[in-house]
């Protein structure tokens, strides 16, 4: 009898490595052959088509605000659609929403949890949603009246069988997006707390995500520590494209405003555009010079420049097209941990493990500015130039 | 044995989902990047005077404007 089963068995054992070896030959030259076509298409590269544009020059960007309040390290901020208020979480468990304009605090929660790793504003402003070391994403509503207990009204969306990365709310409040150190993502309506659609193809904790411009239609990208970034197809669940071109975790990726590409950032201290209509990485924003990694990028409203906050505690501001860097910002005093561009383009925010955040902007010098200097200064100036001069004379 | 069974199963099932995967990955249409390269150097350009980041903001309509009365060269 119990030889019988063991021959049955062998004969099993010998059908499934028979299947693998026969699914690997065939996953090798699907390989291959996308590798093939993708390579045919390279007929060009970005920076040769965006040769005959003219250069930006150096940029001064400056900080304008520095929000202080957070005890603890920053992880991640978002800006309300209303361009002024922003929401932050950070290590403390502790999220804030504030008022940009003023560096007034509107409205504080305590989370149950350390590392509060994600944070997101609903588009209507009424809301934020937040999740970390919990495994959790849970919505608060905000009130209107400060003294209500924002903790009350809490509302548990999300459950991962890890920690939260990333979170966002999909064009309206009813549905959050999630990624988790569990490997997955997942699609929540937020109203009942059902999981509406789950995508797995990571083979590592997903560590960002970007949903598409709404113009482009139902997608997604997420960058994970298996350096892989996926674009997936929100209704079907399905991977629709892969790319794995960098050479180590990816911390963040986001959508090109025109959604035919996306950018990433990376542990491996590079900054990637891949475009979606060719399928392949189409340019590298590196130097030998920065060695640390990227932990966050944002676009500007055209595209033209890319924000990269990283590990050496400063923000590289690079040219998209032309692929170098025309500005770098200091002041933060640990690693940038989270950078978004505001929605309306005039401003970006940097949060950093300094505690705080910085929202800093282009430093354009013009005549306006100098003629609309009080008549007192300018007087200042006059003499003291006079005496300058006169020494120099003397 | 039973166990050994069923971890090669997985792998299986795994193997098959990647090539599944790839397979839709096959049929995907491509394009040149001179072609695509083209089209976001057109975004660019069409959005550049939009883009407060680029053009700068004049002070006045500039709501992150320092309270400072003066800008020093």
């Amino acid at each position: 009898m119990y030889w019988i089963c063991s021959k049955s068995m062998a004969t099993q054992e010998l059908q499934i490595n028979e299947s693998l070896a026969h699914l690997k030959t065939e996953s090798e030259s699907l390989k291959t052959k996308l590798e093939e076509e993708r390579a045919k298409l390279h007929d060009v590269e970005l920076h040769q088509v965006a040769e005959k544009v003219e250069g930006l020059g150096q940029f001064v960007m400056k900080t304008r605000r520095t929000l202080k309040g957070h005890g603890n390290k920053v992880l991640c901020m978002d800006w309300c659609k209303d361009k002024r208020r922003i929401v932050s979480s950070s290590q403390d468990g502790k999220v804030i929403v504030w008022d940009a304009f003023t560096t007034n605090k509107e409205h504080a929660v305590t989370m149950p949890c350390t590392w509060v790793m994600a944070c997101a504003y609903a588009p209507s402003g009424c809301a934020v949603a937040c999740g970390g070391l919990d495994n959790k994403c849970s919505v608060y509503p905000l009130s209107l009246d400060k003294n209500e207990n924002l903790a009350a009204k809490k509302k548990s969306v999300a459950m991962h069988t890890n920690y939260l990365s990333a979170c966002s709310f999909t064009n309206s409040d009813m549905q959050i997006l999630t990624s988790s150190g569990d490997g997955t993502c997942a699609l929540w309506d937020v109203e009942s707390g059902q999981l509406l659609q789950s995508f797995h193809g990571h083979a590592a904790d997903v560590l960002c995500l970007d949903l598409a411009p709404s113009e482009t239609g139902n997608t997604f990208v997420s960058g994970g520590c298996d350096k892989k970034a996926n674009v997936w197809d929100m209704r079907s669940g399905q991977c629709i494209q892969s790319f794995e071109t960098h050479e180590s975790d990816i911390n963040s990726v986001r959508y090109y405003p025109s959604g035919d590409a996306f950018a990433s950032g990376s542990d491996d201290a590079t900054c990637r555009l891949y475009d979606l209509r060719a399928d392949r990485e189409v340019a590298i924003y590196s130097k030998e010079s920065i060695i640390f990694g990227v932990s966050s990028v944002d676009f500007s409203l055209s595209g033209r420049l890319l924000f990269g906050g990283y590990n050496d505690y400063t923000i590289n501001v690079w040219d998209v097209l032309k692929g170098t860097r025309v500005s770098i910002l200091f002041g933060h005093e640990n690693r940038v941990s989270t950078l978004r561009v505001s929605p309306d383009g005039t401003a970006f925010c940097t949060g950093s493990w300094d505690h705080t955040l910085r929202v800093s902007s282009s430093f354009s010098f013009s005549l306006f500015s100098v003629i609309s200097l009080s008549p007192e200064v300018l007087l200042t100036h006059c003499v003291f130039f006079f005496f300058f001069f006169l020494q120099i004379w003397a | 044995m039973s166990v050994k069974m069923g971890s090669s199963s997985t792998s299986v099932i795994q193997a098959q989902k990647l090539v599944d995967q790839l397979r839709v990955e096959a049929t995907m249409e491509r394009f040149k990047i001179s072609l695509t390269a083209t089209d976001l150097v057109r975004y660019c350009q069409e959005h550049k005077r939009s883009d407060p980041l680029i053009t700068g903001i004049a002070a006045s309509s500039n709501p992150f404007k320092d309270k400072k009365s003066c800008v020093l060269l």
